[in-house]
């Protein structure tokens, strides 16, 4: 068969195209291989692998924007698709107003699950600029961490959201 | 995972494909259900046929008389959604309820309805909305009630290769309310859940519909409760009569998420708060 929207693994590997962190990019992915673990071989290691299970929120990437979850895509359906993750949103010297107030509330300590759910704060942010505590807890839902009490993620996002209001009235 | 996934971009094209494809496929929607059961070993089929790309699948439509909301509309856009709000008040209230933030971008209605399971928070919903559910196979099209659809625990009335089109709520002021026990307050999967959805007239219980997750092979529309409740005052009596009538009605089993007699009980105080719970 062919067909134009079949993608069919030669020699084990599916060829995809997608933007990556706003970089149009060609990947070859591995048959049964899932978004999660492409994305980490091929260098994205901030894309964490936790349960597996679409349980933990670890492996949050952002496709078309919204968060889903790298464990329970398989890679290939990623074709055409824009997928973020927290490299594309700042950098050590240039960081995004999330990272910079998830560091300054101490929000962070073995850090695994930080890029997932800093992932999920920035889909809220671009969604609602001015979230209530509610909105924040709602949207870190599926996060999960073991080392804090999402006590200070929240005071985090909160900061954040501060933060880029005030940039948005400069 | 299969080695083959196909990506059809509209239904004519996915009902000119199929003859090409090979025989153990499956519909991949958006995954959160099959990718796990193939994770699991629980699924081997050759070929998926991701149905994400259906422009026909993909919209929530309006007519002067129901609500359509298509298959393939994930379960974050049926939140956002007013008209959803409006007309599904039962469902707006159990999409908090469904899974993760994360996994509601993924997930469709579609999807939460042909895996068949009796603990789907989406369908459970639907049925007290009284939602008729849209199918095609080819040319051929069908409409059953929803409760229709399922005929066992993962077993749908679904012929092969048949495809969930939308799902029909009817349009009809009323109020509805969705309780979910679970392990804890959000995304777990429920012990036992109640989806009731009533038409009031000052305090009086013009038509009501109870539907239950969990607690039966199937998503359970609880036929007597919900006959016995219409005509009746709205208050405490009514609540406490209700519950302990639901109790006989569901069949839950005892298995690794809660245990039957425990679950039974439940109902009864779901259904009773569900129903304090209406204005």
């Amino acid at each position: 068969m062919n067909n134009k929207n079949m993608l069919e693994a030669k020699k084990g590997f599916f060829d995809i195209t997608l933007t990556i962190n706003g970089e149009f990019l060609e990947l070859a992915v591995k048959n049964g291989e899932f978004l999660l673990d492409a994305l980490r071989r091929h260098g994205w290691k901030s894309v964490k692998k936790g349960c597996d299970t679409g349980d933990c929120g670890s492996c949050t990437v952002l496709l078309d924007g919204k968060p889903v979850l790298g464990c329970l895509v398989p890679a290939v359906t990623a074709h055409g698709r824009a997928v973020t993750t927290i490299e594309g949103l700042g950098t050590v010297r240039k960081p995004h107003a999330l990272q910079e107030a998830f560091v300054a509330a101490g929000a962070v300590q073995c850090g695994f699950c930080i890029p997932g759910m800093i992932l999920s704060s920035k889909a809220l942010l671009d969604a609602v600029p001015a979230p209530t505590e509610a909105e924040i807890r709602k949207a870190l839902d599926g996060n999960l961490c073991r080392c804090t009490g999402y006590v200070k993620q929240v005071e985090a996002v909160k900061n954040a959201a501060k933060k880029l209001a005030g940039k948005r009235r400069a | 995972m299969p080695e083959i996934i196909v990506k059809p971009s509209d239904l004519k094209e996915l009902w000119e494909m199929l003859p090409g494809l090979p025989a153990a496929r499956r519909y991949l929607a958006g995954g959160t259900d099959i990718v796990t059961a193939d994770n699991a070993g629980a699924e081997s089929s050759e070929c998926w046929i991701d149905i994400s790309g259906l422009p026909e699948l993909a919209a929530i439509k309006e007519t002067a008389g129901a609500l359509f909301i298509g298959s393939g509309v994930k379960i974050s856009e049926i939140e956002n959604s007013k008209a959803a709000r409006k007309w599904c008040p039962a469902l707006a209230a159990a999409i908090p309820h469904f899974a993760s933030p994360s996994l509601r971008n993924m997930a469709t209605l579609g999807g939460n309805a042909a895996n068949g399971s009796p603990c789907a928070d989406g369908v459970c919903a639907l049925v007290a909305e009284g939602a008729y559910v849209l199918l095609a196979l080819k040319g051929k099209k069908r409409r059953l009630p929803l409760r229709e659809l399922f005929l066992g625990p993962k077993r749908t009335a679904l012929k092969k290769d048949e495809l969930i089109l939308a799902f029909e709520i009817p349009k009809r002021p009323h109020a509805g309310v969705y309780l979910k026990l679970g392990p804890r307050a959000y995304f777990g999967i429920s012990k036992a859940a109640v989806a009731l959805t009533a038409e009031l007239s000052g305090g009086t219980i013009k038509r009501a519909v109870v539907a239950l997750g969990s607690v039966a092979p199937v998503p359970l529309l609880a036929v007597k409760t919900s006959a016995w409740l219409a005509g009746r005052q709205l208050s405490p009596q009514t609540a406490a009569a209700a519950a302990a009538m639901v109790k006989a009605e569901v069949s839950p089993i005892t298995d690794t998420r809660s245990e039957a007699q425990y679950r039974r009980e439940m109902c009864g105080v779901l259904l009773e708060r569900a129903l304090g719970g209406l204005r």
